[in-house]
């Protein structure tokens, strides 16, 4: 019956082709292999944050009325609705913490050679994706932490000049964080980034999967070619010990860390102690802070902005200006530009954490 | 220069040349300051910053005399001149400009106007009618030669040094003679207000005036006594009036607000007052096993029924906020039985007991819903903790199977997973 079920399917859909591909895909096995399963931990906490985030939506009210009250009602009198929000808010920094090791693991194992540029730029994008899936996601609870962070975000692009201003109101809606602000991060959330994180997302699935797995060009010097792993079932079955065990985190994380709903958010009050941003922009945010008020003649803030976006230029186009082959003294140099780069992120985030506890 | 600034310095240049004016002109000044002898000079040595010198006025304005004339003549008693304002005469000098109120508005567009009328109602006016030259006139409170404004906090009538100002004569050496309590600086120093006011700096806080009246000064009268408190403690008073107690009170003689709270002593009201056990003040007039002593103990029962419950539901729902739980509601209804508490505290002045019955019932009901929010949220924690450890186990039962599967399936190849060399 499963059988002549299959063959009715296959006739139609053509599912031969996916399980030839699946047959097909390898994976190569050597000293790096591990950084392999990270771009899976991160779509699997995707899949987390989509399942998780339907839930959600089945309960939230997108206005600054209801909003708050709605998100309560979801933590004290929906079975299990404390669980699917922490999951969803957990979920939600794991998957940008996978995704920045993923990206990381692939700048430094040079997984961004010809021919995978498209990959790299497509990653970049979604990683983009991802920080305003969060960014935007941070106000719709509408508590008081959240509307001033929101306030002090959306102010940082307010002070570049010329465009400052438009992307300001732009993203509030308005002059100031109001009731318009949430609703447009609420379409955001749930519609224009989902539908862009989609095409983007597919784009880069079907890259990896038309270029498969780069092989970093230190494992290639090393000599020989490496050995072969089966997608099917043998790195996909390690794939799932992954994700059963990012579930087992995140069960423990929403178990003894339930993410806090905090102080309705009131735009009288005076802005709380400890006002920051999520932990993955806060290294920018630390940038910035430790600034002089003066730069060059200009705004502290405002070359503290430009330089940020500079780098974020550069590192996005890195695949056209390391060396094609990965070797090298000018491939050395963006090695070490790349563990600059993951010293000064982790140092200045941690200094944003010393400085709030201070 | 800032328009501030400009305007500071513009002020104190008139006030300065206004003064040198005065003195230019005030031969009793330009005379009186040259003396040695202390009697002469001593009312020159604040005049400058005497308010009236500084609007103009001269010592003329009050003694009399001819400022102008800088001979003995200027001091002529045919020509008005008076060398000393005796006691009974200082509210007559005082009232020719402060009772007028054409004159006053000269200097001011909403001017204090005194009241003579209201003055002669005071205990001091009575008894400086009969004579009595102990008693406080306007200069006893406002000091001479050299009198501030009431804002100025350098003035003996600037509000924190009022009560100073009115122990300067009601204390125990100045009142000998008088039947009068002397005792009172000390009680309210110790007291609330007093407390607030002079420790603080609070000049919410009510002074001496603020009680007695300022010109009109006397003790407040039984009937008038809650009116007084009232005038702050509105609510309290307003439900005092209505009461049976106050009805009774009258009959009896007792004085309202002070038969419970005292008056200069009064001291922060807590809730240990409640009742006819000590420290409870009930007792003080009901004796044990009277009728009202049976009822103060359903009401006072009640309302210490309802404190506790506040302190257990806050504990528990203070437990579950610091173990992470979502207690907002729980917090809600907390706040609110904490509302209807300090709702109670005032509406027992209403000695109404079906009144404060049925608001205590309606602040335990309150408190018994925060407590059961805070009990379901730690019964939820722990609830999670076992479901957490449940699905913990699973999940790593389905990771050992997991790992024995890739086992099995890998067991004789050559390496985990290779199936071939790359081609």
């Amino acid at each position: 019956m499963i059988g002549r079920l299959i063959d009715w399917l296959n006739g139609r859909l053509g599912l031969d082709t996916f399980r030839e591909l699946a047959e097909h895909k390898e994976v190569p096995i050597h000293r790096h292999s591990f950084w392999y399963y990270w771009g899976g931990m991160t779509l699997f906490l995707f899949g987390v944050q989509v399942a998780t985030g339907i839930l959600l939506l089945l309960y939230y009210r997108p206005s600054a009325d209801e909003a708050y009250e709605s998100v309560r009602f979801l933590m004290t009198q929906v079975s299990f609705g404390w669980l699917i929000r922490s999951i969803h808010s957990w979920s939600a920094n794991l998957m940008i913490g996978a995704a920045f090791v993923h990206m990381f693991s692939a700048f430094l194992l040079k997984a961004y050679r010809a021919p995978r540029e498209a990959t790299w730029l497509s990653g970049m994008v979604l990683l983009g994706l991802a920080l305003a899936f969060g960014f935007s996601g941070y106000l719709l609870p509408w508590n008081q932490l959240a509307f001033f962070a929101t306030k002090v975000g959306t102010d940082i692009p307010g002070s570049v000049p010329l465009v400052g201003h438009f992307v300001l109101v732009f993203l509030r809606g308005g002059e100031n964080i109001t009731g318009g602000t949430l609703t447009r991060f609420y379409g955001f959330h749930v519609a224009v980034l989902p539908a862009t994180a989609t095409v983007i997302l597919s784009l880069h699935l079907y890259l990896v999967q038309r270029h498969g797995m780069s092989v970093p060009p230190s494992v290639e010097d090393a000599g020989g070619r490496p050995r072969m792993m089966k997608f099917v079932p043998s790195f996909a079955l390690r794939d799932a010990m992954g994700w059963l065990a990012a579930l087992g985190v995140l069960a423990l994380l929403a178990a003894l860390f339930p993410w806090e709903l905090g102080r309705k958010a009131d735009p009288y009050s005076p802005a709380p102690a400890g006002i920051r941003p999520e932990w993955y922009f806060s290294w920018m945010f630390q940038t910035l802070r430790m600034l002089p008020s003066r730069i060059l003649g200009l705004e502290g803030e405002l070359v503290g902005v430009l330089g940020i976006t500079l780098a974020g230029l550069g590192w996005a186009i890195v695949p056209f200006l390391d060396d094609p082959q990965g070797r090298g003294r000018r491939a050395r140099v963006w090695t070490w530009v790349g563990i600059i780069a993951i010293v000064y992120v982790l140092v200045f985030t941690w200094l944003t954490y010393r400085d709030v506890k201070r | 220069m800032s328009a501030a600034r400009r305007a500071v310095v513009l002020a104190l240049g008139a006030l300065l040349f206004a003064a040198s004016e005065a003195r230019a002109i005030d031969t009793c000044y330009n005379c009186h300051r040259n003396e040695t002898d202390e009697r002469l000079v001593g009312p020159t040595r604040n005049i400058l910053r005497d308010i009236h010198f500084q609007k103009g006025l001269t010592c003329a304005s009050c003694h009399g005399g001819n400022p102008a004339d800088s001979e003995a003549t200027a001091m002529d008693p045919d020509k008005g001149f008076i060398e000393h304002i005796d006691h009974k005469s200082i509210v007559k000098v005082c009232t020719k400009c402060h009772a007028d109120a054409a004159y006053m508005k000269h200097f001011n567009p909403r001017p204090y106007i005194f009241s003579v009328e209201e003055f002669q109602t005071s205990v001091h006016a009575q008894l400086a009618a009969r004579g009595d030259t102990k008693v406080a006139t306007c200069t006893s409170c406002h000091g001479l030669h050299g009198i501030l404004p009431h804002t100025d906090p350098a003035s003996p009538v600037y509000k924190t040094n009022i009560p100073r100002t009115c122990a300067k004569c009601h204390n125990a050496e100045y009142m000998a003679g008088h039947n009068i309590p002397t005792d009172q600086f000390e009680r309210y120093s110790q007291s609330v207000h007093g407390r607030a006011l002079l420790e603080k700096g609070d000049v919410s806080a009510p002074a001496c005036n603020d009680c007695h009246g300022n010109h009109g000064a006397a003790p407040p009268g039984v009937s008038d006594i809650t009116m007084v408190c009232g005038t702050c403690h509105g609510r309290e008073g307003e439900l005092f009036v209505k009461s049976a107690m106050k009805a009774g009170m009258d009959k009896l003689g007792k004085r309202g607000c002070v038969t419970c709270h005292s008056n200069h002593g009064v001291q922060h009201p807590t809730d240990a007052m409640l009742g006819v056990e000590k420290p409870g003040v009930c007792g003080d007039c009901h004796p044990h096993g009277s009728k009202q002593d049976r009822a103060t103990a359903v009401i006072v029962g009640g309302f210490f029924g309802l404190r506790d419950s506040l302190t257990v539901s806050d504990s528990l729902l203070k437990t579950a906020e610091v173990l992470g739980m979502e207690t907002s509601l729980g917090r809600e209804a907390w706040k609110d039985a904490q509302d209807h508490q300090v709702g109670i505290r005032a509406g027992l002045h209403s000695f109404d007991a079906a009144q404060i019955t049925g608001a205590l019932g309606e602040g335990l009901e309150l408190a018994h819903k925060a407590a059961s929010q805070g009990r379901a949220a730690l019964k939820d924690w722990r609830n999670r903790r076992i479901g957490m450890a449940l699905s913990l186990i699973v999940i790593l039962f389905l990771i050992v199977l997991l790992a024995l599967k890739i086992r099995q399936i890998e067991a004789g190849q050559k390496a985990p997973g290779a199936v071939s060399e790359r081609t």
